[in-house]
């Protein structure tokens, strides 16, 4: 459980092997079989997941659609974090793709951990601010980049998820058309196109 | 400007921090000399694009338009009243070239605190860091809401919902600014103006 944990919160803080301690000591381990929901929409989020194993999609619905707003594998974080941080209902559904295994901290966990520790109360700021980061540049990038360069984009920073999720659900998050993504798919062959990005 | 006017956006400032800690008077006169405040004319412009923002900043008076430049024209991102805060957000935390622009559309008064000065409070003050914790929480559940609504409401219930939370904004702010932010098309929005109408 350490290297998971540990190298996770390196990307963050500092902390110390007493800090390190207090969390792990804290933490559930969660298996999920594939297509397991770890939340439905309306349930309250009690925990903050860590993904070890597996990928995870997180989506809500819209009619009879459904609109991915996520898609976590190992080393993210995955959780309906509003539902989480404001006790409100879950918008969301977080759903296993494939079988999986999550470290999750309880929402009681995680205050007792800011009470005991000025270092992870940081560490916790620095999570939530970099959450609060990712939307904004969710929404940059919907307003600078066309679909192509969407595509490109995701594509090129995610190369194993394209190997792992379906193709329905990859359209879904980057919001194009199933019929678009095929399309754009055939910019894959073009290698080159996808150097010139980087 | 008179020093009352200074004491109550000070004020205003203690209470914008009440909502997410407890702190008294003594602590926040400890408190105070790591901000300051800015008067910027109408029009100007806050942060350009490449530039690395320096501050967070809370709308004391006036208004506030964050946008971004793009092939088809200026897309407006957040437009901050009073209470609210705006600056840009990733340049600010990653310390790197700002790719929005902030600028002023009323003359405007900013409780701000440089980027040095929020690293030093942190450092300082425990309570700070719950602060920052809990406010970083409260923009990222508003962020959510926003990304929620536009990926999931129609035009129309974008618009009015809108305008029932924001009763004043069309009278302050240029009805193309606000038609960017809610993404829809100006002929859109002056239709859906009509809206408003036969609700009175």
């Amino acid at each position: 459980m350490e290297k998971a944990l540990r190298q996770y919160v390196s990307k963050y803080a500092d902390l110390t092997d007493e800090d390190l301690e207090l969390i792990r000591t804290r933490i559930e381990v969660r298996e999920l079989a594939k297509r397991q929901v770890l939340i439905h929409a309306g349930e309250q989020e009690q925990y903050l997941n860590l993904v070890v194993k597996g990928v995870f999609r997180k989506y809500f619905s819209k009619g009879r659609d459904e609109v991915i707003t996520q898609l976590a594998k190992e080393g993210d974080l995955i959780s309906s974090s509003v539902s989480f941080l404001s006790g409100l209902p879950s918008q969301y559904a977080i759903e296993a793709l494939e079988p999986a295994i999550v470290y999750s901290l309880s929402r009681e966990k995680v205050d007792e951990l800011y009470a005991l520790s000025p270092k992870i109360e940081r560490l916790g700021r620095s999570i939530i601010t970099e959450l609060y980061l990712s939307k904004e540049r969710w929404e940059q990038d919907h307003v600078q980049f066309d679909i192509r360069q969407r595509f490109v984009n995701f594509v090129h920073n995610n190369a194993e998820l394209i190997q792992r999720v379906p193709q329905k659900y990859i359209a879904s998050y980057l919001n194009i058309k199933p019929e678009t993504f095929s399309r754009l798919k055939h910019l894959l062959k073009k290698a080159p196109l996808i150097a010139t990005l980087s | 400007m008179q020093n009352q006017e200074k004491q109550t956006y000070w004020t205003l400032l203690h209470d914008f921090l009440r909502r997410f800690i407890d702190l008294s008077e003594e602590e926040f006169l400890q408190w105070q000399p790591y901000f300051e405040l800015r008067h910027i004319n109408k029009k100007k412009v806050l942060v350009h694009k490449g530039e690395v923002e320096d501050y967070v900043n809370i709308v004391a008076q006036g208004l506030v338009r964050k946008y971004m430049k793009v092939k088809k024209g200026d897309v407006t991102l957040q437009i901050a009243p009073e209470g609210h805060m705006v600056h840009s957000e990733i340049s600010f935390h990653r310390r790197t070239p700002s790719e929005v622009i902030t600028e002023t559309i009323e003359p405007t008064w900013l409780i701000s605190i440089s980027y040095q000065n929020l690293q030093a409070l942190y450092d300082k003050f425990p309570m700070a860091e719950k602060l920052g914790r809990l406010f970083a929480a409260e923009m990222y559940i508003i962020k959510d809401k926003r990304f929620f609504e536009i990926l999931k409401k129609s035009t129309r219930e974008i618009f009015l919902d809108y305008m029932k939370t924001h009763p004043q904004m069309l009278q302050r702010v240029p009805q193309k600014y606000i038609a960017s932010y809610l993404n829809i098309k100006p002929e859109t929005f002056s239709r859906l103006k009509h809206l408003l109408k036969k609700k009175v």
